[in-house]
């Protein structure tokens, strides 16, 4: 015993246990507390990972948002200008209708409407204004209105026309839909091939199909192009690819928004995309009347022919024309040159007579009334 | 420029006026001026033909009217009507007849001596 009394070990482990007890326990210890800042760090890492994520939701959103009502407001402007500039041009065409300059007004005309279709285009996207109210219009006025804001409108041929109109909220939108179409059967096809468009009549409204004669769609573009076609969520501005493809995401807001429907998924008769835009019948409406109709007139004004050039009386006002001048409807012709002379025969003596009588009396007081001086070529 | 909210006070046509014509140019030939007179042939038209034309002949049936009348009864440019009526009477649906003779070489001496006649009888 005493040998291990003395034995230094003993010494050494008896003084040692309690340290290593100390140590073992102090680390212990350590190791907990350790253990606790590890989960209160992953705790606090989650929380700022949700936060970040929660952040970067946020700033996602709200660039979004600026980003739509600065282009939103921006292309206000500019839409509202394209109007203004189409209005001007219009009258411009109207002033020099016979000048050759026409031609290039119509040209400028031409572009002012692409212009117009594309701020339209951005505009939708945020949610923005589509633009003028139009009158009922017929689905073939409006077909032919999509065609004149693309490019190359003149490959578009459009094979048939339609009985039905589009009442008056939809004829914007499907018009810029359809413009959309055209213009992706365009770019994506041969720069001559034709561009057909049919309108059908279908059991559930009318059916505009587009066909192109391009290379058609892969798989990824067609998905692409369904998934933004049917629109459950819209994309925005901000996911519209680099460079951005505004086509089918406008196409896909727009029929959401009035309730139409555009499909891609088929082939063409000659090999490119066919797009089949469905208007549904609360988007349809019959064709409006012609402004006015002959039997409208007054049963006596029918009755009695009418003297060689008094067209005034024979015609009924009507509305005003763009120009503010009254617009007339003749009763029937309003001929320069009468085709028979049953106009002629009809005139008795007795009325020519007081014609005659009128127009002598006419000139006569006329000429004791009238100041010599106001007409420079008088000869009194 | 309109506030927000409010509609434009005036909206120009929906089908622009190149897209009636297909983009075309304006005819060459002088068939057409303001004063020639034109007006629907016999021909029936086919059921096909595009809204403006169908409203031209319809306009036309009733006999003769010049090219400038039938400019301001549609509310299209004049070169416009124009390119109508040349497509329209190729394909035999409107028949031309050639202005009235303009009065301008008149000689002015005869309208003196008319002016006179009627001054001496009237006057």
């Amino acid at each position: 015993m005493t040998q291990y009394l003395q034995d230094p070990a003993l010494w050494a482990l008896i003084a040692g246990t309690p340290l290593a007890a100390t140590a073992i326990i102090r680390g212990r210890r350590a190791r907990a507390n350790l253990r606790q800042e590890k989960a209160e760090l992953e705790k606090r890492s989650a929380d700022l990972e949700n936060n970040y994520a929660e952040a970067v939701q946020e700033a996602h959103t709200r660039a979004e948002e600026a980003t739509k009502s600065a282009l939103k407001s921006a292309m206000r402007t500019l839409q509202g200008l394209a109007n203004e500039q189409q209005l001007a041009i219009s009258k411009t065409q109207d002033k020099y209708g016979e000048h050759q300059l026409l031609q290039d007004l119509l040209e400028i005309d031409h572009m002012n409407s692409q212009f117009g279709r594309r701020a339209q285009s951005i505009a939708v996207l945020c949610d923005g204004w589509l633009g003028r109210q139009r009158a009922v219009a017929s689905v073939y006025d409006v077909v032919r209105s999509a065609k004149g804001r693309i490019r190359h409108y003149t490959r578009v041929e459009i094979r048939s026309q339609s009985n039905f109109a589009l009442v008056s909220r939809a004829v914007e939108p499907v018009a810029l839909a359809l413009a959309e179409l055209l213009d992706n059967a365009t770019s994506y096809s041969a720069p001559d091939s034709p561009i057909d468009i049919t309108i059908r009549t279908v059991p559930k409204g009318v059916c505009v199909i587009i066909d192109d004669a391009g290379v058609g769609m892969n798989e990824e573009e067609k998905n692409r192009a369904d998934k933004l076609l049917s629109a459950t969520h819209a994309t925005g501005v901000t996911g519209l690819g680099n460079p951005p493809q505004f086509g089918f995401a406008v196409i896909g807001v727009l029929a959401a928004r009035y309730g139409f429907t555009v499909s891609v998924d088929s082939a063409s008769p000659y090999g490119g995309v066919r797009a089949v835009v469905l208007l549904p019948e609360d988007l349809l409406t019959n064709m409006p009347e012609p402004e006015e109709q002959p039997t409208t007139h007054a049963p006596a004004a029918a009755e009695q022919p009418e003297p060689i050039g008094s067209t005034m009386t024979s015609s009924t006002v009507s509305g005003s024309t763009a120009g503010g001048l009254p617009k007339r409807r003749r009763k029937g012709a309003i001929s320069i040159v009468p085709r028979t002379d049953a106009t002629a025969a009809a005139r008795t003596s007795e009325e020519t007579a007081s014609i005659m009588g009128a127009f002598q009396r006419g000139t006569q007081s006329g000429r004791s009334a009238a100041n010599p001086n106001r007409e420079g070529h008088d000869p009194q | 420029m309109t506030a927000p909210g409010e509609q434009e006070p005036e909206s120009a046509q929906l089908v622009r006026p190149y897209v009636i014509t297909n983009g075309r140019g304006l005819p060459e030939n002088d068939q057409f001026n303001l004063i020639t007179l034109v007006t629907a042939s016999e021909e029936r038209p086919p059921s096909h033909l595009d809204p403006e034309k169908r409203g031209l002949l319809e306009l036309c049936s009733g006999g003769y009217l010049s090219v400038a009348e039938i400019a301001g009864h549609m509310g299209l440019p004049i070169g416009i009507v124009k390119v109508l009526l040349s497509d329209l009477s190729s394909d035999g649906y409107l028949v031309t007849r050639a202005p009235a003779p303009p009065a301008q070489l008149v000689d002015v001496s005869l309208l003196q001596e008319v002016l006179d006649g009627l001054q001496a009888r009237f006057g």
